[in-house]
């Protein structure tokens, strides 16, 4: 084999794309040429340059929003507008408009006068912006079983923390915590490494704790639901095993983000 | 609504839903291939209108992703091309070598983040540059994260074709990239 004839089979390489025959030649080929090892190196550097680089861009929100206002794509009869209140259809024009007039009274007056009640997997997720400010006191653990111990003794032994494994993602445990967030006990792994900042949030729960316009799936090989929803550039999955409520958060895609939840959650 | 139609509706609605967990990566695509922020969003949104039409085609379990992100392409193929809305090679000013060549780790702001909005910079200058037939390629597998096969039914091509132009189109990002390569390593403060 030439180096010319192995620059093709290199990005092949690269992209765990070769045929057993073609790897072994090109493996012998590169044990005896310090070229072609460098450009295995070089070439191996772009392609993680453009992958770490398109990672770092998102959709943005207005295009997120435009799709789901979009009629083409979100049927009308799937949403809840605030026009739709206010703006009553033609056939109950009369009855409809006066009450209509009154409620353009009553309702701002409704809407300050009754307490706030945030979602608690929206309330959670804010931690995660407050770790990345260095504002949230955690126990840092020298392992991940020392976490777990930490966390579940830290809620009485109540429940435990989901403890993933996420070593392929480039991903370690490094910190814990327990916030108590709208009088619930919530445990909060915290994972890093060079696959970036994750973190997944355990409590007891049911479904209604995701957001009202979280995107719902269903997995029918595990039969578990997972309920997607993004807030403050943060992607989260959230799914229930048993009565435990599972809550993963982070900046990577939400595709990826998803297909991690999938992969690890257990059915209950 | 009929039983029926209810039905539809319910999967038209799943599948717009799950649709939704692709949209950055449609979106990362889609601004490689059109002229602009303004462009990728038409070309983003419009997909989602196709998909939804042509439901019906899609077969549940199956790799949503690629299902769209061909999608996407076609429309580009049939109607951007068309229009003259895509970036071209030959669209652009030429590169400015001497900026690219600067070396960056002379740059004066140590913070990570300056180098990364430089690197995606000049990964963003990188790409519009080089000819469509070695950047989609490209797009779809470093980007996209798509297999050969997947790449060579979205672009309609035989799997040795995109090996082919994925090798020479990343020689070129190469090129463009020289002195910035290595700063992948510095922003995530690897030795």
């Amino acid at each position: 084999m030439t180096c010319d004839e192995t620059q093709e089979i290199i990005t092949g390489l690269l992209d765990g794309e070769l045929l057993d025959a073609e790897r072994a030649s090109l493996e012998s080929h590169l044990e005896e040429c310090p070229d072609c090892r460098l450009a295995v190196e070089q070439e191996r550097r772009v392609k993680r340059s453009l992958h770490a680089s398109a990672e770092r861009v998102r959709a943005p929100s207005a295009l997120r929003d435009r799709i789901l206002s979009d009629r083409r794509i979100f049927p009308e009869q799937n949403r809840r507008r605030w026009q739709d209140y206010l703006w009553p259809k033609p056939r109950l024009a009369l009855p409809a408009l006066a009450v209509g007039l009154i409620l353009t009274v009553a309702l701002p007056a409704f809407f300050l006068l009754k307490p706030k009640s945030e979602p608690i997997a929206s309330a959670a997720l804010k931690t995660y912006r407050l770790f990345a400010r260095g504002e949230l006191s955690v126990q840092r653990a020298e392992n991940p079983n020392e976490l777990v111990e930490q966390l579940t003794r830290a809620v009485g032994g109540h429940f435990h923390p989901m403890g993933y494994d996420l070593t392929a993602m480039q991903l370690r445990p490094v910190a814990g915590l327990v916030r108590d967030i709208q009088g619930r006990h919530i445990l909060i792994a915290i994972y890093q490494g060079r696959g970036g900042t994750l973190f997944c949030y355990t409590f007891f729960g049911s479904e209604e704790d995701a957001p009202v316009d979280a995107a719902k799936f269903f997995d029918p090989v595990k039969k578990i639901n997972f309920y997607a929803f993004s807030q403050d550039g943060l992607n989260a999955v959230l799914h229930r095993e048993g009565e435990i409520i599972c809550i993963l958060a982070s900046e990577m895609p939400m595709e990826n983000l998803l297909a991690l939840a999938k992969s690890k959650a257990r059915p209950s | 609504m009929s039983g029926e139609g209810k039905t539809e509706s319910v999967k038209r609605t799943v599948i717009a839903t799950e649709a939704m967990t692709h949209l950055d990566h449609l979106y990362r695509v889609a601004l490689h291939l059109a002229k602009g922020p303004a462009d990728a969003d038409d070309l983003v949104q419009e997909t989602f209108v196709r998909a939804l039409a042509a439901h019906e085609q899609f077969d549940p379990g199956t790799n949503m992703k690629a299902w769209l992100t061909k999608i996407l392409y076609n429309f580009f193929f049939d109607h951007y091309r068309r229009n003259k809305r895509w970036l071209a090679a030959e669209d652009g000013v030429q590169p400015e070598f001497e900026h690219w060549q600067h070396p960056a780790d002379l740059n004066s702001g140590p913070e990570s983040h300056v180098l990364r909005k430089e690197l995606d910079d000049q990964i963003v200058q990188g790409l519009s540059k080089i000819p469509e037939e070695f950047r989609a390629p490209i797009v779809l597998v470093d980007i996209g994260d798509f297999s050969y096969g997947e790449v060579a039914a979205i672009l309609s091509c035989p799997i040795g074709t995109i090996r082919s132009r994925l090798s020479r189109g990343r020689k070129l990002m190469q090129q463009y990239l020289k002195a910035y390569m290595g700063d992948e390593e510095k922003i995530h403060g690897k030795k």
